[in-house]
């Protein structure tokens, strides 16, 4: 009896196991970000000094920020109007790309997890030779409903730590069709 | 104790070094081995680009040299009357800032009694702080009167360098202009070099057998605005006291702000010997004209890295973190500062909180 139990836990996991692996997070999809929700977005290409505004801002303010994801089982890709296309392989190892400067690398994780995307950053901080290490730890997750993305975005130098969180409400379930902001389309 | 200078002695030694100096054969006198023309190399050879992008494979030697770095701030000593040394100088070194110095005006604006400067001193030596400067930020070629005022300045600012133990006095140059921050759109001519190759010659006279270091800090505004023209202004004006503070951020202009490994290899090549200490500065370009601002350090375009390797490799380096606002941003600039030297395994004197 005992073993006739095992074997049908066994296949019942093993029926579940797709589910469970379907059961990751969807990004798909356009993504407009909810600025009264959303905290301000620090000037992440450079930290100014000499009572320069160096915590907010970052040239977003209230703009209409709008993401197209298009995610399918080994990748994402991520299209605003504001960076240049970010493309995640969602293996859980580290890859090496350049950093927007160019000269320098950074190590780029990301890892898919059945409740959240987890997308860690390592490299120069901004992106020149010598620079103090940065990391970058962005955590993507969903409402239970998949109509609300949360981005909470923590970053570290030696010098200090800033977490901030921006909000996104879906909607397109799938991406490259709001383009408003001159947004690029996802790939087909 | 401060030395006076008389009126005719000052003005004896600045009609001896005008004299000689007016004579094109001294200003020539040592012909240096600078190019002959300043600047770094072509990065991909001539043609219609300016060579602003670094090159590739830009040799960056990150081989830690034997100096250990103490770092001071602009928090600098005081002498106000009623000063608590043992408070000033425990706090120091609890903020992780081993060195200090101080800035002219207030600190010749008060004669200290020898008792006070030997509780200075003592405190210094207790708590393992070294005091090294007096920060002048001087006009020395202004027009007259003031440039005359500002050499006299010096001159006693190295008179209290002396009666305080310390290794060097700061300026600049300066500008044509009274206000040395202001271009003067002859900075850069012959008369201009001329009169801050005087004026040293004046101070050095005025000083004569002094072993304080007069440090001269190159910044583009003036004169004196780059390695090759601070290893000629030591030359022409002859006295191995000469010396560059050196703020290499203050040299940077659109042609060098992308170039800073290389710059910093050149600058450490060429003033090797004469550099009396480092400015801790960073920088970035943000804006359409040539817009170079300040960042924090280690955020920006200055190679740390390679940085803080030469500076290892000098005699008893040490670093001043300047032009930040506030403590908060002095104790994040250090902590950058600390983690980029440990990274590669340059030694920083002391720990911090």
């Amino acid at each position: 009896m005992k073993k006739q139990r095992a074997v049908f836990a066994a296949a019942l996991g093993m029926m579940l196991l797709p589910a469970m692996a379907l059961a990751a997070p969807d990004f798909n999809g356009s993504w407009v970000r909810d600025n009264a929700k959303s905290e301000a977005v620090p000037n992440t290409m450079y930290w100014m000094t000499r009572g320069a505004n160096t915590m907010g801002g970052g040239g977003r303010g209230n703009a209409q920020v709008i993401l197209n994801i298009h995610q399918d089982a080994k990748a994402l890709q991520v299209d605003d109007a504001q960076s240049a296309p970010r493309n995640y392989v969602l293996d859980g190892k580290p890859h090496s790309r350049p950093t927007d400067t160019g000269i320098q690398k950074a190590e780029v994780t990301a890892n898919l997890q059945a409740d959240a995307l987890v997308i860690e950053t390592t490299q120069p901080f901004g992106g020149m030779p010598g620079n103090a290490t940065l990391t970058i730890k962005e955590i993507w997750s969903l409402s239970p409903d998949g109509k609300t993305l949360t981005v909470t975005t923590t970053r570290d130098v030696p010098a200090r730590q800033q977490i901030y969180k921006q909000v996104y409400n879906r909607t397109q379930s799938t991406g490259a069709v709001l383009c408003s902001a001159g947004c690029v389309p996802a790939p087909k | 104790m401060a030395k006076n200078i008389s009126r005719r002695k000052f003005f004896g030694g600045a009609v001896a070094g005008g004299l000689a100096a007016a004579s094109p054969a001294s200003v020539i006198a040592q012909p240096s081995a600078a190019p002959r023309r300043v600047g770094l190399p072509d990065v991909w050879g001539q043609d219609f680009l300016y060579q602003w992008s670094p090159p590739e494979n830009v040799k960056r030697d990150l081989t830690p040299g034997p100096g250990v770095i103490r770092l001071s701030n602009s928090q600098d000593i005081t002498n106000k009357e009623g000063t608590d040394y043992d408070a000033m100088f425990k706090g120091m070194r609890a903020a992780g800032w081993t060195a200090c110095e101080a800035a002219s005006a207030a600190w010749l604006g008060r004669k200290l009694p020898d008792s006070e400067v030997r509780e200075i001193k003592a405190q210094l030596k207790a708590h393992d702080v070294v005091f090294y400067n007096i920060h002048c930020a001087g006009n020395i070629i202004a027009p007259d009167p003031q440039g005359e005022q500002w050499q006299r300045h010096i001159i006693d600012a190295v008179h209290a360098a002396e009666q305080m133990d310390l290794r060097m006095i700061l300026t600049h140059t300066g500008s044509m202009y009274p206000n040395r921050n202001t271009a003067h759109p002859l900075n850069w001519s012959r008369q201009a070099w001329e009169r801050s190759v005087n004026a040293l010659k004046n101070i050095c006279k005025s000083t004569a057998g002094s072993k304080i270091k007069v440090a001269i800090e190159p910044v583009n505004t003036e004169a004196i605005n780059n390695p090759w023209a601070m290893k000629r202004l030591r030359e022409d004006v002859g006295d191995e006291r000469i010396q560059c503070g050196l703020d290499i951020t203050n040299m940077v202009y659109a042609g060098t702000a992308f170039r800073m490994s290389e710059l910093l290899n050149t600058t450490f090549e060429l003033l090797e010997g004469m550099i009396a200490y480092i400015h801790a500065k960073d920088y970035v370009w943000d804006g359409m004209l040539p817009g170079i601002d300040w960042a924090m350090n280690g955020t920006g375009n200055m190679d740390y890295e390679l940085f803080l390797a030469h500076i290892s490799r000098i005699p008893d380096p040490i670093m001043y973190v300047e032009f930040l606002s506030t403590p908060e941003e002095y104790q994040q600039a250090q902590r950058n500062i600390r983690a980029i030297a440990s990274k590669i395994g340059v030694k920083i004197y002391g720990t911090q909180a």
